[in-house]
Order: structure tokens, then C-alpha cells, then sequence
């Protein structure tokens, strides 16, 4: 009997990808600690640079399709004010889910004509985007009916509108997807279309999108076309529209080695079936469960090493061929129907754009013999766990130095926050780490500034919430700023 | 041979001797099991008919649609027998991977459903996977279905415990051969043969082969996904060995070439896994013999599950190498950057007058679609694809016929300026900036 997977005495590592700035960073000596002791811990130190050179790679994967349109960043995947201002001095646009968010993106210097409001929408919300003419898109028939009142009872502008379409049915083979709760379905176009003539006054249709919570290609490619048809539905009305938005989701690579995760997934499911030791906190089998010795269940984990994501994902999705479409690229199919197409990545954004510090406060055995590592911050501080991404932190010693292999013997620890709380484990997996900790080093959840950040923050226990910094580099060397007293034209020591 | 049904075909294939002379083996014959032969195409003739045969009657009574979690073989049988019931069936699958199986699932009137792909942004109170969902429809009120459920009914093991395990044995003149290897899909022909032999000869070694982890070779699974297998019991391999879809087209193309045995990818890779295994124990053979002593031929058997037509492009994306393109005239591909940059062009205000002064032919290269949604006022469209193949056979218009060539940013539409004019065209141009700087100098679009 071969299958058995021996078990292995070394913790399973998932080394974290890091791009150059970020390594740097990471590497960059007495400055975290130094930053962590005067501001305390968890601190979240955030990388403006990177995101302007995210939205230039998405920018680059629309001039290979010759595709015209923008790039809206999906705020809601960091609450930093830096990123936001560093990202106005780009070319690229904002999509805004909250009133806050939106009066967030105006004052870090987006004029309205780069701001499209999406989610649900209360009616202060819909007043603060109508008032200052953001483009809408819209969820429901109702949400037009809303805006088109506001826009006459206040004499305001025709506001830009889009309309978010689900449920897009295609030839061949039925493709399931996900039910949403947003959007309208796509076979009741024709209703919502009579609603925006009947505000024509009000409401200028400018384009139709989706966005489908899923990694699969098809499934979005069989969107688009189906954006494409609603299109050409709307221009035999003789409404004029002109843009497919494809919402988000093209996905963050976290992992610097495909050969980890893949080793990964197989021992955890040799672990779920009992041929091995756990890798996991009480045998928590994310999603798997062993059912007489057959594996059951699904895993409910990001998939953490994906070769194709962000703006690769992107072009690989528009190289995909159009089913119903005799095959044409769906770059071409845009192209040649004089679509332009917007984007609304939030993770891939923001990929490599930031890191969350913890403070090592306790490393101990629990009764049962577990390493356990308490840290200076929640589990809602770096949401991880609650992400379902797997991946090492950085150790980093109290002198600054990065633990490298070889500095000790490397060591499996599960890491604890600081609630009283059973359920307050930052990771629910072994992490590995090149030694063991010691009380006073720093953690460092790397590319965390997608979601696994501020997402779920929360003062449980009066505990703090972590101060936000931002980063970069001149002259060779780091600088910091406060996150909201960065402007892009900050310059060190807070020279304009 | 007579029969009244075709399922009656299903069974009793033929074991064919591999020439010793491609395996280059010395001590060990070499027999392939041609599943291949059954009717439907496949081994899973076997198991589909097994398992959906008691419960025919009944569906048939009510109407039931057959359904099964299937993206090959056997939904292809299935599709078949419930066609020949009166019966629909229903495929439901993660990704059909196989677009020539899916054309013909279609072909034969079956319902597929592709399950949706894995969630983005992660939603950890939702634990009900698709497969769940998928069970609990098939198990809800007022359903009305004849699940045949491959992956645990003992029904698929049995059918080659009745069949392909006595088969084998009898076709070796009552032996078990010394080694069996089969590629594990929903592991029943795998499981029900090695029984059959172990009972005849408890002596039988047992090869399994999976595909590696990040690889994908049709029908059989990976390392980790043997483990979702309900009828999969470890115990049931001597050992089980990862094989790689490039070995698998290597063996498919050793059984087609010079064996006369046209193997999909599945029998080329349990083909290229057996020689691969055995390898080393012949060799050991070998020099046993060479020190004196005396050593007894051995034998394997190993499975040829289905056929090779229905993995073309499934070869060609791997090994384009494989299908030589005759060289092409007339093509794109032969012109020179400088040759296409001096492609005769003309801006949008210039392109206006020339339409009304010289009425040249406007040649919109957009999709029939795009092009019946907004075009230039008497333009006609001829999509790129089918442009290419005329202009493959010649000129498609008189030299004595003026062309303004659009596409949607004048890139394409300067490439065929480019080659018609080499061709010898005399005046045709390309539309700069194509359809979409038209429409930006705010020149007229029409929708018919």
C-alpha cells in the first residue's frame, strides 16, 4: 500500500510572495519595530507606490486588447486614505460602495467623471452621487425609480447611469453559477430598459456589467456576452451605451511556490483521512471532512498559489474565446462593437501593497503539547482565517533582522490573539517559521492589504484598533508617514 | 453474431498481445484489454448499463430523468441507454474539459450543467458545496430521478466483477496474469478486476495510475481526488504511481502508430505507465537469467478504456507538433512590419470624400454582429476569418474596384491593405484608427 502520505516532522511551509518593494520593506531594519514600539501593535504599514504600478499593469493589459475604458478600484477592499490619494494621481477610477466611501473618494481628489457607486445604496448615498453626477450602477429597477426622483425634485444634471445584470443564460451546455443577490436578471432587461426610458430626462444609460463571485473563466466569459447581447438590445431602442463593465475578482497569487501549496492541499487532505498528523488546530479541516475514509466536503480555501491572477487574469480572460460568437476573442468582440470596458479590481489592486505588524507577546506549550504564539493583536486585526488564505508571516526579530532559514530549528506554531476568547486564533493553521519565536519579535502578515486588513477591524474588548502608515522609498532609503497625512506630493519630513 | 439490443453488444472484448518488439519487455507479455470495443465507445458501456439496468423499469413507469456526475464516458452511455428508454439525461459536471465530448453529449440530446467554479471572495458560512446542493436536489421532495451515482454504487465494481475480471482469465487460458494496470477513474473497473484476479491467484500485483497533481488527463484523477472516490480502497493497489498527460500521449501514440490500436489519452497513459512500471523488473529478469537461473515468463494486463477521435484537440493544445499545417499563400503572417506600415491609409475626413467621390467598396472585417449593430453606410461586411480563407484563393474583387478596408482600429484593416496591395490590388486603403476613430470624429454610424 503506497497512498499513504509519510508524515512529515518538518512544518509544512507556504512561503509568502513578495515582490521587491515589499521585501524591502520587510527587510528594512529598525524601522519596523521602531514604528510598532511608537505606535503600537498591530500597525498596518501600507505601500502607496505598488498601487499605482497595479493599476499601470491592468492599464498595459487593455492596451494589449487595444481596449479603451477604465480601471475602477473597488474601495472597499482597504479603507486607506493614502492609497486612495495616490491612486487619484493616476489615471485610474474608484468604485464606491458607502456614502463614506464616496465622500472618501472625492476629498482624496477623484472629480466625479472617475467615480462609479455601487452595492446597495441608501438615499443619502444616491443624493451625495447624484448631487455631484458619479456614475451609478444600478442594482434594480426600484434603485432608477429612487435616483430619477431625486435627480427632478432637486433639478440636478442627467445623471450617468449603468445597470448590473445576473443570471445570463447562453447556448450549449447550461453553465450554473453562484445566485446573487445583486443585479437584475439579465432576461429582465426589457422591463428595466422601459424603466430608463421613462426617465430618459433623468438617467443616461451608459453601459451595462456583472460581477460574478467566481475564479471560473467561462462563467465570466459567457457574462460578457451576455452584456453584449443586453447592448445590442439597448442600442435597438436607440438608447446609446457604450461601456461593459466586468466588475472584479481577477485574483491575488499569495504564495512564491506552487509546489508548497499543492504539497499543502495533498497532506491536509492525508491529514482530513487520518494518514498523518494534523496540520490544523483540533484537526479543523477547512471544508474536508473524512467520511468512512472517503473524502467529503469541499475546501473552502483561497486558492493561495494562482500563476494567473490579477492583470494576467485579466488578459487571459479577454483572449478567451466568445462561445457564442463564433469563437472571436472577447477582447475583439468589445473592440469591434465599440465597447470600452471598465474594470473593478480590489484585491489585485492592491496586491503587495501593504503588510500587517504584530508584536510577539507569549510563545508557550498548551496542555495538550501545542506551540502556541500569543500576539499583540485580534484575529479580526489581519483577516486571514476569515479569507480562508493560507500563508506564513515574516518573523522578524527585535533588532530589525528578518529570521531566516537556518537560524534556529524551523517551527510549527499556531498563532493566538489577545481576546479572551476560545475562537480568537489569528490562524488555524500550523504556520512555519524559520525559528521560534521569542516574546518582543515582530510578525508580519505580509500582502494582507486586500481585505486582511481593516475589513473586519473591531474594538471588541476596548482593545485598539491598528494605526495605519504609509511607505516608500527615496533616495535608498524608507520613509513614513502617517496614513492620513500622506498626500503624493509628501515629501520627507513632511516638505511639500 | 445477432442481437436483439446493442446493449447485448456491451462486453466480451477482445485481449490483444502488444508486440514485444514496441514494449521492448523480454520477460513479460504484454496485453491490452480493448474496452475501446464496446459499443458506446468506452469500458464505462459496462458499468453505465450495469448500474442503470434495475432501475429502468421504474423510471420508464414515471418518467424519471437519468442524471449522473459525469464529464466523459459515462455520460456518452448513459445519454445512449436513456435515448434508447425514452428516458432524458442529465450530465452534471465541474468542467467539461473535452469540448468534442461535449458536442456530442449534446448530439445525443443530453442536458449538461457545468457546476459553478470556486467562489473569489471567500464566504466561510457557506458550506454547501455544489456537489451537496447537487445531492440534495436529487433527494428532495417530488424528485423524480434515476441516479446511477458512479463514484459509490457497487453496481459499476460489479460489472467487471461479472465481466472484465473473467474475461481476462479466461482469454489467459484460465490464469490471472502476475501484474494488472489500470488507470483510476471512479476506480469500479480498477477495483472489480483486481478482485476477480486476486481471488483466482492472491499472487496478482496490483498497479494503479493517477495523474499528477496539476495535471489533467481525461478520466482518470489526481493524487488528491482519488480520495473523493467512494468506491476507492487503497488497499485495493500494490501501489499506486502518478503518470503526466505527456506520457499519456506518448502511449496513446505508440498504441495507434504501431500497434493498430487507436487508444484515447486514458489507455496511453495506463500503457505508458505499465511499460514504465515493469521496466525495471524486467530488467531484473534479465539479469537473473544472465546469472544461470531459470526465469518464468510473466504477463500483464492492462485497460484501453475508450478511443482517440475524441481527444483531438485535446492533443493539439499539448502537442501541436503532432499536426503539420501545410505552408499557407496569401497569409498574414508573410508580410514584413515595413510592408504594412506603407499599407495604403486614409483618416476618417479624407475617407468621407473619397466614399462620396469615388464609391469605393466598404469592407467591414467586424463580426456579423458588431457589424449589424452600428456600420458605415453601405459597407459590407465580410467577418476576418472568412476575408482570410478568400483572399487565400486571390483577389476577391476586380483591380479595377477601389476598397476601403475597416476593422475596429486600423490595425487589422492595414494588415489587408498590406496583402492586397502585394497582391496586386491597385487602390485599396485601410481605415485609420478604424470604426472607432469614425465614431469619435462624430462621422455617421447606421443600424439597418
Amino acid at each position: 500500500m503506497a497512498v499513504a502520505v509519510p508524515s512529515s516532522p518538518e512544518p509544512l511551509t507556504l512561503e509568502p510572495r513578495l515582490e521587491p518593494p515589499l521585501a524591502s520593506l520587510l527587510g528594512a531594519g529598525n524601522l519596523l519595530p521602531s514604528l510598532v514600539d511608537a505606535l503600537g501593535s498591530p500597525l498596518n504599514v501600507l505601500l502607496p507606490e505598488q498601487i499605482a504600478e497595479n493599476a499601470a499593469r491592468f492599464r498595459a493589459a487593455y492596451r494589449t486588447h487595444r481596449l479603451g475604458g477604465r480601471v475602477y478600484f473597488a474601495h472597499k477592499a482597504n479603507r486607506s486614505s493614502a492609497l486612495l490619494r495616490r491612486l487619484a494621481a493616476t489615471d485610474a477610477a474608484v468604485d464606491v460602495a458607502s456614502l463614506g466611501e464616496l465622500q472618501h473618494a472625492l476629498g482624496a481628489g477623484f472629480t466625479p467623471d472617475r467615480i462609479m457607486a455601487t452595492g446597495p445604496k441608501d438615499r443619502a448615498f444616491l443624493w451625495l452621487a447624484a448631487r455631484t453626477g458619479v456614475t451609478v450602477n444600478a442594482d434594480s429597477a426600484g434603485e432608477l425609480d429612487e435616483l430619477a426622483a431625486l435627480v427632478r425634485a432637486h433639478h440636478l444634471a442627467r445623471i450617468p447611469v449603468l445597470v448590473r445584470l445576473s443570471a445570463f443564460d447562453g447556448p450549449g451546455a447550461r453553465v450554473l453559477t453562484r445566485p446573487s443577490r445583486f443585479g437584475t436578471p439579465a432576461a429582465a432587461l426589457d422591463g428595466l430598459l422601459t424603466t430608463l426610458e421613462r426617465h430618459a430626462d433623468a438617467l443616461e444609460l451608459t453601459g451595462v456589467g456583472y460581477h460574478l463571485d467566481t475564479t471560473s473563466t467561462e462563467e465570466k466569459a459567457r457574462a460578457l456576452e451576455g452584456c453584449i447581447r443586453a447592448l445590442d438590445a439597448c442600442r435597438s431602442r436607440g438608447l446609446r451605451p457604450r461601456v461593459v463593465d466586468i466588475g472584479g475578482g481577477f485574483g491575488v497569487n499569495y504564495l512564491a511556490h506552487g509546489a508548497e501549496w499543492e504539497r499543502y492541499t495533498s497532506e491536509l487532505t492525508a491529514a482530513v483521512l487520518g494518514r498523518r498528523p494534523p496540520l490544523t488546530w483540533r484537526g479543523h479541516g477547512y471544508g474536508l471532512r473524512n467520511d468512512g475514509g472517503t473524502l467529503r466536503g469541499a475546501l473552502a480555501l483561497y486558492p493561495a498559489h494562482r500563476p494567473v491572477a490579477g492583470a494576467g487574469y485579466l488578459d487571459a480572460l479577454l483572449a478567451l474565446p466568445a462561445p457564442s460568437f463564433g469563437g472571436r476573442p472577447l477582447a475583439t468582440l468589445l473592440l469591434e462593437n465599440l465597447y470600452d470596458l471598465c474594470t473593478e479590481p480590489g484585491r489585485a489592486l492592491v496586491d503587495q501593497c501593504g503588510a500587517v505588524l504584530a508584536r510577539v507577546l507569549e510563545v508557550r506549550r498548551t496542555d495538550s503539547g501545542e506551540p502556541l504564539v500569543r500576539l499583540a493583536m485580534k484575529a479580526d486585526d489581519a483577516g486571514l482565517e476569515e479569507h480562508g488564505v493560507l500563508v506564513d508571516p515574516v518573523l522578524i526579530g527585535r533588532d530589525g533582522v528578518r529570521a531566516a532559514p537556518g537560524d534556529g530549528p524551523a517551527a510549527g506554531v499556531y498563532l493566538a490573539g489577545s481576546l479572551c476568547l476560545e475562537a480568537d486564533l489569528i490562524t488555524r493553521r500550523m504556520v512555519s517559521l524559520p525559528r521560534l519565536p521569542r516574546p518582543g519579535d515582530l510578525l508580519a502578515f505580509a500582502n494582507t492589504a486586500g481585505y486582511c486588513m481593516d475589513f473586519q477591524t473591531s474594538r471588541a474588548q476596548r482593545q485598539p484598533v491598528a494605526r495605519t502608515v504609509a511607505a516608500w522609498q527615496e533616495e535608498g532609503s524608507w520613509h513614513w508617514c502617517l496614513d492620513e497625512q500622506y498626500w503624493p506630493i509628501t515629501r520627507p519630513g513632511g516638505e511639500p | 453474431m445477432r442481437y436483439d439490443s446493442i446493449t447485448e453488444a456491451i462486453g466480451n472484448t477482445p485481449l490483444v498481445r502488444i508486440d514485444p518488439a514496441v514494449h521492448g519487455l523480454r520477460h513479460i507479455d504484454l496485453y491490452a484489454k480493448l474496452e475501446l470495443l464496446n459499443p458506446f465507445g468506452s469500458v464505462k458501456d459496462r458499468a453505465a448499463w450495469n448500474m442503470a439496468r434495475p432501475g429502468l423499469p421504474a423510471a420508464v413507469a414515471h418518467g424519471s430523468q437519468v442524471v449522473e456526475l459525469s464529464s466523459g464516458n459515462t455520460a456518452k452511455a448513459l445519454a445512449v441507454i436513456a435515448g434508447m428508454h425514452g428516458l432524458p439525461f442529465k450530465s452534471v459536471t465541474n468542467r467539461m474539459r473535452i469540448p468534442e465530448i461535449k458536442d456530442l453529449l449534446l448530439l445525443l440530446g443530453a442536458d449538461i450543467e457545468e457546476l459553478p467554479g470556486q467562489s473569489e471572495c471567500l464566504d466561510p458560512s457557506n458550506t454547501e458545496d455544489p456537489l451537496t446542493l447537487f445531492h440534495r436536489e436529487l433527494s428532495g421532495p417530488g424528485s423524480n430521478y434515476l441516479h446511477t451515482d458512479q463514484y459509490f454504487n457497487p453496481r459499476n465494481t460489479e460489472a467487471h466483477t461479472a465481466g472484465t475480471g473473467p474475461e481476462i482469465v479466461k482469454d489467459l487460458d484460465g490464469c490471472a496474469p502476475d501484474w494488472f494496470i489500470a488507470c483510476v477513474g471512479t476506480a469500479g473497473s480498477s477495483t472489480g478486476v483486481a478482485r476477480v484476479l486476486r481471488e483466482h491467484d492472491p499472487r496478482v500485483r496490483v498497479v494503479g495510475l493517477v495523474a499528477a497533481k496539476s495535471d489533467f488527463i481525461p478520466g482518470i484523477r489526481t493524487w488528491d481526488e482519488v480520495h473523493e472516490v467512494g468506491l476507492f480502497d487503497p488497499a485495493t493497489y500494490d501501489t499506486v504511481e502518478a503518470v503526466s498527460s505527456d506520457e499519456a500521449i506518448e502511449g496513446m501514440l505508440a498504441l495507434a502508430r504501431r500497434c493498430g490500436i487507436l487508444a484515447g489519452p486514458t489507455g496511453g497513459a495506463a500503457y505508458h505507465g505499465t511499460v514504465r512500471h515493469l521496466r525495471d523488473i524486467d530488467a531484473e529478469l534479465t539479469a537473473r537469467q544472465e546469472s544461470g537461473e531459470e526465469v518464468i515468463r510473466q504477463s500483464a494486463v492492462f485497460i484501453v478504456c475508450d478511443r482517440i477521435e475524441s481527444y483531438l484537440s485535446y492533443t493539439k493544445r499539448r502537442r501541436p507538433d503532432l499536426f503539420r499545417q501545410p505552408p499557407r499563400k496569401n497569409t498574414l503572417a508573410d508580410l514584413t512590419e515595413s510592408e504594412i506600415a506603407a499599407a495604403p491609409a486614409v483618416g476618417t475626413p479624407e475617407a468621407r470624400q473619397w466614399i462620396e467621390r469615388d464609391r469605393p467598396l466598404v469592407v467591414d472585417l467586424r463580426s456579423p454582429f458588431a457589424y449589424a449593430a452600428l456600420h458605415i453606410e453601405g459597407a459590407i461586411n465580410i467577418v476576418d476569418e472568412l476575408f482570410d480563407e478568400l483572399v487565400r484563393g486571390g483577389l476577391p474583387f476586380s483591380t479595377r474596384q477601389p476598397v476601403l478596408l475597416v476593422c475596429p482600429v486600423g490595425e487589422q484593416s492595414a494588415r489587408y491593405a498590406a496583402l492586397l496591395t502585394r497582391m496586386g490590388h491597385p487602390d485599396v486603403r485601410s481605415l485609420s484608427g478604424g470604426v472607432i476613430a469614425w465614431r469619435d470624429a462624430g462621422a455617421p454610424l447606421v443600424r439597418d
